[in-house]
């Protein structure tokens, strides 16, 4: 493959695989707290149509998409009241989140399907984007993937270098241990829920507002689900999950790609792509197992003590 | 003891259900001084620590911190004022670094620094001479290294207040000699320390007082050095004469029902030896010198893929591809809540797990016989408290592994892998299930394994010893020479 073929492929993969980073991003904060949170899906929709709407509404783009990240920790906070609160299945709510989001979403932004709204455009970095190969790549992006180069670095110094992120994963890695330190487990998990929420949030947000500039139903096509696969490649640390994104953001733009060039093979069978490197990202990540830093206690509830 | 207790509790009482689990107990703890609490199981010494550790609160009497009266209606208050608990399971976060489990919950700093953390840690470790590397991973580090990393998060805090429940139960002798050093250097230092055992010759060497529990209430109160014998103290806490030693009669041996030969994996160095019915082989060792993978090869639960093991004269492969439910092999494992029963199950249904033999018909399980059975069972082994509702969790150590061994021996097993079968049970306890296991060579062949010596002692007909995955010497209980031995070849210098 040529240089001018394979570059845009390659800022289409950092672009395409945005979304799904801040997607995951979120999940491994949740995750790290002990809280699986299967709802990715529903609160990307979730704030994909908040970003937009407010967007529309207001004209800032800016806005919209801290209003997409409220609206993502909005959403994320019912599975916080299940889990949290009433010791609900967390897969199960996490499953209900999902369809609650997508239905909601998919109902309230019918009337707007079509429709546009500002949004981000790129923003080349003076200097840097002039760099060969790595400026056309990387920084003649939007200015939401900037963030992203940010984003996993302050997550990993707040999970690694502060307390409080020492207790978030206290609360997800042994619980009992945390309480008997005095920590407040429960509170640690409602950050690790809501502020996951929020990530998700943004990640739909750069679908509506960066991505496209107008709604479509179904907008996320599964990304929240694509997020909670790559959780496992990353073995929950931020930084694998940003190789992960940019390995399927590259897999999309691929599909889109060969799609256009009229290839003989199926555009089904291409669709499914990123799906087939899921499963096959799941069964290679098995096969590690061990030294990954799944949190010991991912799934399982608080009880209140009696 | 002139100056006033940092901590008195008065009349303190605390039920689950019916169950009172303390009752009217009222207690001085000092600085400097070492205060034993000596109990069986289900005495009530963990439940009367957990109120000080703020997990629970009493239902009535009154806790006085400095003469004050205070209520520790959380963890966090108890830990404000100094109070520190090493719990029996280890309160450790396994993924996370030793330093990281110490700085856990501190709230002086927002930002931590891997180097800063592992530079103040080791700092307070020399200070007591403990070698703990703060880097390593807790997963990594042994049940000894452990507990000090627990002892290391205490100090600190500067807990003033230290509890310590069983803390020897997981330690090597020589592990827990110097866990009684650093206590001793803390009691110098003015901290007051809570020490619970049911070991007796510990209690008396370490403590300064001695509170003794039974069924929730404190029937002795007494200063160590004003005690003449640990026989006295076992009086006072069973109730009754204790039988320390047992009647062990030598009976014939009859046919071979396990054989192993040349096993050579995991770890495991040519090991073979052979049990016959009629006797009780003991392994005894320091504990991960490869006990665990041979009770896990001959129960079936590793593949044998070197060397031959052979159940009942057959090979273990196709033994364990055609097993009956009784009158085969009966497994009874060191960890009784996690591979023996299921926690969230009642007794009935962990009852039946192993023996559904004899009370299955088709597809269905009429549990009225069963439950017959079990309630006949549970008077039969003094299970407490006796009902066959409870779930496993709710049950104690000691009356959990009762359980245990009622459905195992129900089974009329033929041949029977025992595992520290009285780890953490009372004396009382453990004396019923040595009988048990002594009765149960009328029928059965027993593999032993303890890390007690005098339990291996007097129980085995022949005692095997390992070390390094090898089993070192067999030999018979009369062989005096060789048990004279026994800690030598257990060390690896013999």
């Amino acid at each position: 493959m040529n240089i001018e073929i394979l570059i845009p492929l390659l800022a289409a993969a950092v672009q395409s695989g945005t979304p799904i980073l801040y997607a995951t991003l979120g999940e491994i904060f949740t995750e790290r707290s002990g809280i699986l949170n299967l709802g990715v899906e529903g609160t990307m929709i979730i704030g994909a149509l908040s970003g937009f709407l407010v967007a529309k509404a207001t004209g800032n783009p800016y806005i919209a998409f801290v209003a997409a990240g409220l609206a993502g920790t909005c959403a994320a906070s019912i599975h916080g009241l299940v889990c949290l609160v009433f010791q609900g299945n967390q897969v199960v709510s996490g499953l209900a989140l999902t369809i609650l989001g997508v239905g909601v979403a998919n109902y309230l932004g019918t009337p707007y399907v079509g429709l546009t709204a500002p949004g981000f455009d790129p923003l080349p970095i003076p200097l840097l984007s002039e760099l060969p190969i790595v400026g056309a790549i990387f920084f003649s992006q939007d200015l939401l993937v900037y963030l992203t180069y940010i984003i996993p670095v302050l997550i990993w110094i707040f999970l690694y270098n502060t307390r409080f992120g020492l207790s978030l994963r206290a609360a997800g890695e042994y619980p009992a241990a945390a309480t008997a330190a005095g920590l407040k487990v429960v509170g640690y998990r409602w950050l690790g829920v809501l502020g996951g929420g929020f990530f998700m949030g943004l990640g739909g947000a750069y679908l509506s507002l960066a991505y496209t500039h107008l709604w479509t139903n179904n907008l996320t096509a599964g990304r929240g689900w694509i997020a909670v696969a790559l959780v496992i490649f990353a073995f929950w640390r931020p930084g694998r999950a940003v190789f992960g994104a940019y390995l399927f953001g590259g897999i999309m733009a691929l599909q889109l790609r060969l799609q256009a060039s009229g290839t003989q093979i199926p555009s089904s069978l291409l669709l499914m792509l990123p799906y087939a490197l899921t499963v096959a990202v799941l069964v290679l990540s098995s096969w590690w197992r061990g030294k990954t830093d799944e949190p010991g206690a991912l799934g399982t509830n608080i009880l209140p003590a009696d | 003891m002139s100056d006033a207790p940092v901590i008195r509790l008065e009349k303190i009482s605390k039920s689950f259900g019916e169950v009172r689990a303390n009752h009217d107990i009222s207690l001085d703890i000092h600085e400097g001084r070492i205060l034993a609490l000596l109990g069986e199981n289900g005495a009530g010494k963990s439940t009367l620590m957990s109120l000080l550790a703020g997990q629970s609160q009493p239902d009535s009497g009154t806790i006085y911190f400095h003469g004050t009266p205070v209520s520790f209606s959380s963890t966090e208050k108890a830990i404000e004022a100094g109070i520190g608990m090493v719990y029996q399971h280890f309160k450790l976060v396994e993924a996370m670094t030793v330093a990281e489990n110490i700085f856990l919950g501190r709230s002086d700093r927002v930002w931590l620094s891997r180097k800063g953390l592992n530079r103040s840690v080791a700092e307070i470790a020399n200070q007591y001479s403990m070698q703990v590397d703060a880097d390593t991973q807790v997963a990594d580090l042994s049940m000894g290294e452990k507990q000090q990393v627990e002892i290391l998060k205490l100090l600190f805090r500067q807990s003033n207040i230290l509890i310590f429940d069983e803390p020897t139960a997981v330690l090597t002798p020589h592990e827990a000699n110097n866990l009684f050093e650093t206590m001793r250097q803390m009691k110098a230092d003015g901290k007051a320390i809570v020490f619970i055992s049911h070991k007796l010759e510990e209690v008396m060497s370490i403590a300064d007082d001695i509170a003794i529990l039974k069924r929730g209430k404190i029937v002795g109160l007494m200063e160590a050095a004003r005690v003449s014998s640990t026989r006295e103290l076992a009086e006072m806490m069973v109730g009754r004469e204790v039988l320390l030693e047992v009647d062990h009669q030598p009976m014939e041996t009859r046919q071979q029902v396990l054989k192993v030969s040349g096993l050579n994996k995991d770890g495991l160095k040519d090991i073979s030896f052979e049990i016959r019915q009629g006797e009780i082989v003991g392994i005894v060792g320091v504990a991960g010198n490869g006990q665990k993978p041979l009770v896990e090869s001959v129960c079936g639960l590793q593949k044998v893929d070197t060397g031959v093991i052979t159940l009942l004269g057959r090979d273990s492969r196709d033994f364990f591809a055609r097993r009956s439910w009784d009158k085969a092999l009966s497994y009874i494992p060191e960890d009784r809540q996690g591979l023996a029963t299921c926690q969230g199950l009642d007794m009935l249904d962990n009852f039946l797990l192993t023996t559904r033999q004899g009370f299955q018909s088709g597809p269905w399980l009429p549990k009225h016989e069963a439950r017959e059975k079990l309630d006949y069972l549970i008077k039969e082994f003094d299970i407490r408290p006796p009902n066959a509702a409870l779930l496993a969790w709710q049950l104690s150590g000691g009356n959990l592994q009762k359980m245990v061994l009622s459905r195992e021996f129900y089974r009329k097993p033929r041949l029977i892998v025992a595992e520290q079968p009285t780890q953490g049970l009372d004396i009382a306890a453990a004396e019923d299930v040595w009988n048990v296991l002594l009765t149960a060579r009328e029928q059965a062949g027993i593999l032993l394994i303890t890390g007690d010596l005098s339990e291996a002692l007097e129980l085995s007909d022949r005692i095997g010893v390992m070390y390094d995955g090898q089993l070192v010497s067999l030999f018979s209980r009369t062989d005096e020479e060789m048990i004279e031995a026994i800690p030598q070849m257990m060390a690896g210098l013999a």
